[in-house]
């Protein structure tokens, strides 16, 4: 041991009042990053379920079937160029997320536009069979399967069933492969079954983010409810908002609080540790350099905390999402870099005030005080 | 090498000036054994603490090889305790986390040697057995020995003792001071009540009331 000052030895040979610091520091970070990878797992659900509306824009006239022409001819003039414009009928039933059910689409499409959206939505591989035209059957993806626990042969809807009704039993005759959720149906059967009794339109444009743009704002004030994939994500941040802005406070009072214990922790360690800087100033050794070596010791124990806070963050974000969430098909993501972004604080503002009590201890520190045992 | 010129260290006890040190001069020069005696608040530590620049004179002046201690800026009085001096203070001070070893270590200025160094110090101070063991496992004259090891690590040009033999039963407060006179490298000065440990000293001083007189 050629440095026995080195910062690292009184962290490592006094692990009895260093660990429960560090490990303070630790359990506030994974507190801030669990809950935020949390929250955020709820937008990232909500755009992985409905991801499929990045492929297409959907058009639904307002309880006027009479304008279902119009709009079409109004699409025309899009000066974005459109690929195809399909007519489909649609039915609803329920999937599960971290925040409980959310509505998911069930498209009755016509055979010929089902072979294009296929290709369009690159949905995988086909495990089963296509729907037969008029028959109340429907096929999903993969995901959409793990997410309601079904496979082929089972019931997706049904006249029993008070959340995913349909008039008849709407068995799962096929399985895609892909990670997209999408779920589709025969136009016939959806379109006689199902309410409204009105067509919709799915718009999918050579370049789509630019169709709807110009979509949203050719149809701002009209009959027409356009949908796109932009409004919601919008509409998914919007409503998170407050929580979000609630969350901040909460870690914000977090901050704070741990701020203050680890402060307060770092003077009662330097008021026990007196005699030692003392006896070191008295044999030769700078008060800066005692500031710096505690300063450096500090940041040390803070850093570890940090450290150790985010592996320990995502060792349990890894294993919440491979035994809860994968299983379920829910969305959380361990390696979330907003949720790092948010633990940041934690260890800065621990140390700021760490440094700052070192500099008020170090400020006007004499040894011979220390030296003649005056200092208790 | 040490010259204090009509030094004065005045405290203030609640309004009431109290003389640490009355009108000192005194000069300690190069090897010299000087030995401070004293009863308990006669200002044999504070003269200490002057003579090593570790307080400043409320007036007069206290230079070590013609540079002014007041003059000096905190670093460059830290490394002249650092490097021309050595210390061994009434409390055994050691650092509880640290082994014997590198408690003396922890006075040492250069380089890879000093391991080598500080480990021969222990083994001539007798603890070469205990080299590896923490504070809290030696005994009061094992850890004031230590604290004597750190003192010599540097070859110190002056070797400054307050009361060493102060928390020590009498027969290991004579060894102490019988090592710090046998391994010294320079200049001694030995503040203690104790006459007994002062024969081998080559001057004697007396201090009254902050005073000092010549034995």
């Amino acid at each position: 041991m050629r440095k026995p000052l080195a910062p690292h030895v009184f962290l490592l040979r006094n692990l009895s009042r260093t660990l429960p610091m560090v490990v303070v520091i630790a359990l506030a970070v994974l507190l801030v990053a669990g809950i935020v990878a949390l929250v955020n797992s709820v937008p990232l659900s909500v755009r992985s379920i409905y991801g499929y509306s990045k492929a297409f824009a959907a058009a639904l006239p307002r309880n006027d079937p009479a304008y279902l022409p119009e709009m079409e001819r109004e699409l025309e003039e899009s000066p974005v160029p459109i690929e195809r414009v399909l007519r489909i009928r649609v039915a609803f039933f329920n999937v599960r997320s971290i925040v409980g059910k959310l509505p998911f689409v069930l498209h009755g499409i016509s055979p010929e536009d089902g072979a294009f959206l296929r290709e369009r939505l690159d949905l995988g591989q086909l495990t089963g069979r296509l729907p037969s035209p008029g028959a109340p059957e429907a096929v999903i993806t993969r995901r959409l399967a793990t997410n309601l626990g079904v496979n082929i042969g089972d019931v997706l809807l049904s006249p029993a069933d008070q959340q995913n009704y349909s008039p008849q039993v709407v068995r799962v005759v096929g399985i895609h492969e892909g990670d997209l959720w999408f779920a589709y149906g025969d136009f016939d059967y959806v379109a006689r079954n199902h309410l409204p009794p009105v067509d919709d339109l799915i718009i999918v444009a050579k370049d789509q983010r630019a169709f709807d743009r110009w979509a949203v704002e050719h149809f701002r004030g009209s009959r027409a409810r356009i949908l796109t994939h932009e409004e919601l994500l919008r509409e998914t941040d919007d409503s998170l908002r407050v929580l979000l802005q609630l969350l901040s406070v909460v870690i914000g009072l977090l901050v704070v609080v741990v701020t203050v214990m680890i402060g307060l922790f770092i003077n009662i360690y330097l008021g026990q540790r007196l005699t030692e800087f003392g006896l070191l100033q008295a044999i030769g050794y700078t008060r800066s350099f005692l500031t710096r070596r505690a300063s450096a010791e500090a940041a040390l124990l803070v850093g570890l905390g940090w450290v150790l806070g985010v592996l320990l963050s995502l060792a349990v974000l890894w294993a919440a999402k491979v035994t809860l969430m994968d299983p379920k098909a829910y969305y959380l993501e361990p390696l979330d870099r907003v949720a790092l972004a948010y633990t940041l604080p934690l260890p800065l503002s621990v140390l700021a005030a760490s440094l700052l009590t070192i500099r008020l201890r170090f400020r006007k520190f004499d040894p011979v005080v220390v030296i003649e045992r005056r200092v208790a | 090498m040490i010259l204090a010129s009509d030094v004065n260290l005045v405290y203030d006890d609640h309004g009431r000036e109290v003389f640490a040190c009355r009108d000192v001069n005194l000069i300690v020069r190069e090897r010299e054994f000087v030995g401070v005696l004293g009863p308990s608040g006669s200002g044999k530590s504070s003269l200490l603490y002057l003579l090593s620049g570790l307080k400043d004179p409320t007036s007069g002046g206290v230079r070590y090889r013609g540079v002014e201690f007041r003059a000096c800026d905190d670093r460059r009085r830290a490394a002249i305790r650092r490097e021309e001096f050595g210390f061994v203070f009434q409390y055994p001070y050691l650092i509880g986390f640290l082994s014997a070893l590198e408690n003396v270590l922890t006075g040492w200025l250069n380089g890879a040697e000093g391991v080598e160094r500080a480990a021969s110090l222990l083994e001539r101070l007798g603890l070469g057995e205990k080299m590896h063991r923490r504070p809290d496992e030696l005994s009061g004259g094992e850890r004031q020995r230590v604290c004597i090891a750190r003192a010599l690590l540097n070859n110190p040009k002056a070797l400054f003792a307050d009361e060493p033999t102060a928390s020590l039963d009498p027969k290991t407060g004579e060894e102490v001071v019988r090592l710090l006179a046998e391994h010294r490298t320079g200049a001694l000065v030995l503040v203690t009540h104790d006459r007994r440990i002062l024969a081998g000293a080559d001057r004697v001083l007396r201090m009254e009331d902050g005073r000092v007189f010549e034995e």
